[in-house]
């Protein structure tokens, strides 16, 4: 049924493929001699052949939503094993299965080769499963020794601080770093958190190691000793699993990779049989039906006209107009900050430097309701959090930001108003609830959607800005929410829409903006984006991380090709 | 009568019931127990509390807490009181307990909103502090002699057996229904409670809110503090001291969440009227002021317990119930690896 | 020279040494208002004073470091207090050592309900030991049926306790009182700095989730806080009955302010996760000395400890919320730009490898 299947490295039946990639997975790790860093031998152990750690067709779903389908994974002690995908194609999900977070509702996970059930964090830790987060677990008021050994409880009665703290240093020295050990964690980079984190791992006998984008918020500096932490790791037979956005790093430290694509096990291979067209195609190829067709129009004036905007360690550089009636996509990976830019222009995390212009008026904003004044409005991805009140009803969410409108003298609710105000956004955008004096709580993720728009639609905003405006909600929600922005736009709203979901952001925008760690990549005009172009430039490292000549820099520059639009055909 | 059970359902509907029953207990023991004069005797013995409960009640739903309002209470009667006693006019005395009422509630609500240290601790600093500077303007003195037509405003009938502390309950009571169900400002409270982030991201001022509620509570207290002083006649540096308790008791027993976001001011009236039939029905059972207050410490605990342990209960069936269901599925559902890729 | 001082010293510890030397700065504004201020009686009276809230401060600490509060150390003082006097009045032979056990064993079972409503029953401390404070004190009421134990129906040795003394040089005498509550504390401080459990309670006080993502026994360390801070309010209790002799239903009332403010102006964090006992016994100290002192004072009157006190309270919940956060970003700062000196001049490769 998919059409990438052919030439695009194997697609045997699964356990076939897992077979055979078992036995070259060893073999090519020696092979990528020009890197850089010095890559460890594998330790010439039969043993090391058996799996350390398998999922097999691991299914699982949240209400209607099939996170995976259906998706088995096999680690090698001793291997760097990267898990490549969109966001949403279900490598969150699987990495809390593993970790016991969450249980599948099909499958098995054996470890070491036996069958095994992990409830809880305990139980992953107790068999040697660990995972490091992008935000590390830290006690900040604990010493970094502390940090290391406060879950262990066979190390006597009495804390003996001299021998923990020789310890701890003894663990740091098998990782290759050196910190003060004494020093509270309060003070620690994240990068350096990261390394208490894998100690503490370690410490623990780990045998499986995830690593969530463990590179997101690091200096290149910080990779890189990340990196040769990783190596040694590999080299002491632990089992990395690793997931990353940047094509570079996967390419530059990977023995094998994984792809999974909205749920599903697409391919594993040794990393010297990928190449980066055939990734990027294996992450976004999926059929391309024409999810929603716009009725594409003339837009109108610049109305939001933005340069160089810059926050602090965040992003930079930001610069873009968008026009009445025009939809501006915003796309990129977890990390990309494109929903900081959101918040800046929304005034709740507001930008140092930079001009925003509003029809022609420049305009400074500093908090959300100077931002709504101007007529900006900013839908939030987080419903749950930052969207709605979900005990209060869909019409007291619909009049939270224009309340104000709602008050008769002496500050009095216009009850009548308030159900008629959001009465109407029912009929229009066809929320589907008996009465809009319903909790928001009790509607499915579709129709909370719906209450959020039109939470920010009763401001009159000039510019709408939604933020993954069709994450989890399902089909047929997400056209109506489509049909709605595509309405909007039709009436000289001016929408941006933030949206991971790449062909989502391909059919909705007039224009996509590509963003990747704060920066601004590219923007492409509707016509000349592809998914690949727009992945491509979503995926690469920013700086120049690894020295010329090395694996990564040709990834690099072939990454560049790719947005260029050029060598497509190489992956197919 | 379906609507009907629904409302019993609910915590008021709870709170109903156990009112009746204890209503019931006090007509038949004490005879004449509804006419109008035995009501506002009950209602009068606590107040001043009655009053503080509904402010509380405003401040609880906002998330937040106000120990103070009880030191409050007395550093205003003290203020009345040695102001008094030192030559200062009676209404320019009163107005100058209020205006440090506000003040310093002004100033706990800008530690809790504008510095954000939690108002548990910047309240338990004004629980000593005020009650500090109650203990500085009185002493171990028991100041009174206050003017007669003063005394008389606490204890006698205004309008009938009526007093001014119950005919200002009675018009608070409303005002605050009325802002907390139908106002902006009540909306705005309850957003705040429920999620302060919430509110942020719809441009709400979650700042402003506070610090009015804190300014409201101060000033309250010492209206409070000052009806309690015409009421007792003399003023010691003891005065109100416990009431919170009380008061925070009062206004979770109504069915407010200590979390937030989450009451009624239907609720906290009923609780309140509860209370003081309780109280009432407790002395005529012959129990002690102090085990009174021992009980409603007991009602406190249990009005915070007794739900959690209903929600642990419930969550513990619902996960019960949803592992049997993931035993009961098959294994293996998806068989179709190979036809997926093939 | 900030920069300086932060290379040397933390954040943290910037707190008990301003605190050390505030208080070194009240002793002496008051050596030189009063005259003869540091005479044998003065100083045996202050320190006869600090053994009672001193003893439950360790306590509290306990419960404080892991982000809860305990309000009802003082009807748990009363009620111990009151329980074991009565014990002794009816068993005038009772051996002293089961008369310390039973006060202690009292304590810790009413300190383990506190706990069990906390760490099980997930009421938060402020409601449930707000809650026990009337509660106990209400159990002693009718324990009590308002009667007072006097002094003269307890054996005769107790008389002797206040005065005992450990050693003592010249007129300044070490009480066995005090002597005891300093032991405490030590035991305290090694429990905190030694223990697992010690540890373990400033990992939940820290950061809760990730304590509980790490598999730490959280509930039953916070339940064990709160039981060892009953346990201990117990032996104030027993402390309070040697000190006072004459107990009343009313014993004690109050001291869980003073209690929760020592242990706040002695710079333990009340949202949890750090401060040491020597942080408690320098507030301990520190509001002792105001309230003794300003008795003595001429020209001011003793009723102004409270205000001072709330202030206090006020200015170290401020400073650890406003000031302390600041401080931790320059330290951090500070480091950051030693570490960025140190990588440049040992050039790139070095670091680390």
């Amino acid at each position: 049924m998919l059409r990438l299947a052919s030439g695009h490295g194997y697609m045997l039946p699964l356990r076939e493929g897992r077979r055979q990639a078992a036995s070259e997975a060893m073999a090519p790790r020696h092979t990528a001699s020009e890197d850089a860093m010095e890559r460890a031998p594998a330790a010439a152990n039969p043993d090391e052949l058996r799996p350390v750690f398998e999922a097999e067709h691991i299914s699982k779903s949240f209400g209607g939503t099939q996170a995976l389908s259906d998706v088995s994974l096999t680690l090698y002690p001793g291997e760097i094993h990267a898990l490549l995908g969109e966001n949403g194609a279900g490598k969150s999900t699987l990495i809390k299965i593993m970790t016991g977070l969450q249980q599948p509702d099909a499958g098995e996970l054996r470890i070491a080769g036996e069958d095994v059930r992990i409830n809880s964090s305990q139980d992953a830790q107790r068999l040697g499963v660990a995972a490091i987060y992008q935000e590390p677990m830290i006690f900040p008021d604990l010493s970094v020794a502390e940090n290391i050994f406060i879950g262990h409880t066979d190390r006597g009665a009495i804390v003996d601080r001299r021998a923990m703290e020789r310890d701890a240093r003894a663990t740091l020295d098998r990782l290759g770093v050196s910190l003060d050990v004494g020093e509270p964690a309060r003070g620690l980079t994240l990068a350096e958190q990261q390394t208490v984190e894998i100690a503490k791992a370690i410490s623990l006998d780990v045998r499986v190691l995830i690593m969530d984008e463990p590179t997101a918020s690091l200096s290149a500096h910080e990779v890189r000793q990340l990196f040769r932490i990783v190596t040694n790791l590999r080299q002491q037979g632990v089992a990395v699993c690793f997931i990353s956005h940047r094509m570079e790093e996967v390419f530059e430290i990977a023995d094998r990779v994984t792809i999974l694509r909205d749920g599903r096990w697409i391919s594993t291979q040794p990393r010297a049989e990928v190449t980066v067209a055939s990734a990027i195609h294996g992450m976004v190829g999926r059929e391309v039906v024409e999810l929603f067709k716009r009725n594409r129009h003339e837009p109108g004036p610049v109305r939001l006209s933005v340069k160089n905007l810059h926050r602090e360690g965040v992003f930079d550089g930001i610069t873009f107009d968008l026009r009445a009636g025009e939809v501006l996509g915003f796309a990129g990976l977890v990390g990309a900050r494109r929903t900081d830019v959101g918040l800046a222009l929304f005034g709740i995390a507001p930008a140092d430097a930079g001009e925003v212009e509003l029809e022609g008026r420049d305009v400074h904003i500093e908090n959300p309701r100077q931002a709504m004044e101007l007529g900006i409005a900013y839908s939030t991805e987080d419903r749950r959090q930052l969207g709605l009140i979900m005990p209060m009803t869909i019409a007291e969410n619909i009049s939270l930001p224009s309340l104000p409108r709602f008050l008769g003298p002496g500050g009095f609710i216009d009850f009548a108003e308030e159900v008629s105000t959001a009465e109407r956004f029912r009929k229009r955008l066809a929320i589907r609830s008996n009465s809009v004096e319903t909790p928001a709580g009790s509607l499915s993720g579709g129709n909370q959607q719906k209450v959020l728009i039109s939470k920010w639609l009763e401001t009159n905003p000039k510019v709408l800005i939604v933020d993954e405006p069709t994450r989890g909600i399902d089909v047929g929600a997400k056209v109506e929410v489509h049909q709605l922005i595509d309405d909007l736009a039709a009436e000289g709203m001016a929408v941006i829409i933030i949206s991971s979901d790449l062909p989502e952001v391909l059919a909705m925008s007039d224009r996509i903006l590509v963003m990747r760690e704060g920066r601004q990549m590219a923007i492409f005009a509707h016509g000349e984006a592809t998914q690949e172009k727009v992945l491509s430039a979503a995926m690469g490292q920013s700086g120049d991380l690894f020295p010329d000549g090395s694996a990564a820099a040709a990834v690099a520059a072939e990454l560049d090709r790719l947005v260029q639009g050029k060598g497509l055909e190489a992956g197919q | 009568m379906g609507r009907l059970l629904k409302r019993l359902r609910s915590w008021e509907g709870l709170l109903l019931v156990i009112l009746l029953v204890v209503l019931a207990y006090n007509i038949l023991r004490v005879p004449n127990f509804l006419t109008i004069t035995n009501q506002i005797n009950l209602f009068q013995l606590g107040i001043e509390k009655a009053i503080v409960v509904l402010v509380m009640a405003f401040i609880i739903i906002n998330g937040e807490i106000d120990l103070s309002v009880a030191s409050m209470m007395g550093l205003a009667a003290a203020i009345v009181a040695v102001l008094y006693q030192n030559g200062t006019p009676m209404p320019l005395a009163i107005l100058a307990a209020l205006a440090v009422g506000a003040a310093f509630g002004l100033m706990n609500g800008y530690f809790v909103a504008k510095l954000g240290i939690t108002s548990l601790a910047v309240t338990l600093a004004g629980y000593i502090g005020f009650r500090g500077l109650a203990r500085m303007l009185v002493e171990d003195n028991s100041v009174g002699d206050f003017p007669e037509w003063f005394n008389r405003l606490g204890q006698q009938g205004l309008i009938g057996p009526v007093t001014l502390s119950i005919l200002i309950y009675i018009v608070l009571a409303i005002v605050a229904a009325l802002v907390l169900n139908r106002t902006g400002f009540g909306r705005t409270t309850y957003v705040v409670g429920n999620s302060a982030k919430v509110a942020r991201f719809s441009g709400v001022s979650v700042e402003r809110n506070k610090m009015i509620l804190f300014t409201l509570s101060g000033f309250i207290a010492a209206l409070a503090g000052v009806l309690y002083a015409a009421r007792l006649g003399a003023v010691r540096s003891s005065t109100a001291e416990g009431f919170e308790l009380d008061i925070i008791t009062v206004v979770l027993l109504g069915g407010v969440s200590i979390f937030g976001g989450v009451g009624t001011m239907l609720g906290v009236l009923l609780s309140t009227y509860l209370v003081l039939n309780l109280r009432n029905g407790l002395v005529i059972a012959g129990v002690t002021g102090n085990t009174q207050t021992g009980i409603i410490g007991l009602l406190l605990i249990l009005s915070v317990l007794l739900p959690n342990m209903a929600a642990a209960a419930r969550s513990r069936l619902k996960r019960r119930s949803e592992s049997a269901a993931a035993t009961r599925a098959p294994t293996g559902a998806g068989s179709g690896a190979g036809t997926a890729t093939g | 020279m900030m920069d300086s001082l932060l290379r040397r010293i933390r954040p943290e510890q910037f707190r008990e040494v301003i605190l050390a030397l505030v208080t070194l700065g009240v002793l002496l504004f008051f050596a030189s208002q009063i005259p003869d201020y540091f005479n044998g009686r003065s100083v045996n009276r202050l320190t006869m004073g600090m053994a009672i809230p001193l003893t439950v401060a360790v306590g509290q600490v306990l419960v404080v470091l892991t982000r809860n509060i305990d309000l009802s150390v003082s009807s748990i003082v009363g009620l111990a207090a009151y329980a074991t006097g009565t014990l002794l009045a009816r068993n005038n032979d009772l051996n002293p050592f089961l008369a310390i056990l039973f006060a202690i064993a009292l304590g810790l079972i009413l300190g383990a309900l506190n706990g069990l409503l906390v760490a099980y029953g997930n009421v938060p401390s402020i409601i449930a030991t707000l809650g026990t404070l009337a509660l106990y004190r209400v159990a002693l009421v009718e324990f009590s049926g308002a009667k007072t134990v006097t002094t003269s129906e307890l054996p005769a040795w107790l008389d002797d306790v206040p005065g005992a003394n450990v050693f003592s040089a010249g007129a300044y005498d070490l009480r066995v009182m005090f002597a005891a509550a300093l032991v405490v504390v030590i035991l305290g401080q090694l429990v905190l700095r030694y223990l697992p459990f010690g540890r373990r309670l400033y990992a939940i006080g820290s950061n809760p989730d990730a304590a509980r993502f790490a598999g730490l026994p959280v509930r039953r360390d916070v339940l064990l806080a709160f039981t060892l801070c009953g346990g201990l309010s117990g032996l104030a209790g027993f402390m309070f009955l040697v000190r006072f002799g004459n107990i009343t239903v009313t014993a004690a009332q109050g001291l869980e302010l003073q209690v929760v403010a020592a242990v706040v102006v002695g710079g333990v964090s009340i949202l949890g996760g750090s401060g040491s006992m020597i942080g408690a016994l320098l507030g301990v100290l520190l509001i002792e000395v105001l309230q003794t002192s300003l008795l003595r004072w001429q020209g001011m009157s003793e009723f102004v400890k409270d205000a001072i006190l709330g202030l206090l309270i006020l200015i170290a919940v401020t400073a650890d919320a406003v000031i302390l956060g600041r401080l931790r970003e320059m330290w951090v700062r500070v480091r950051r730009r030693d570490q960025e000196a140190a990588r440049a001049a040992a050039g790139e490769g070095a670091i680390g490898g």
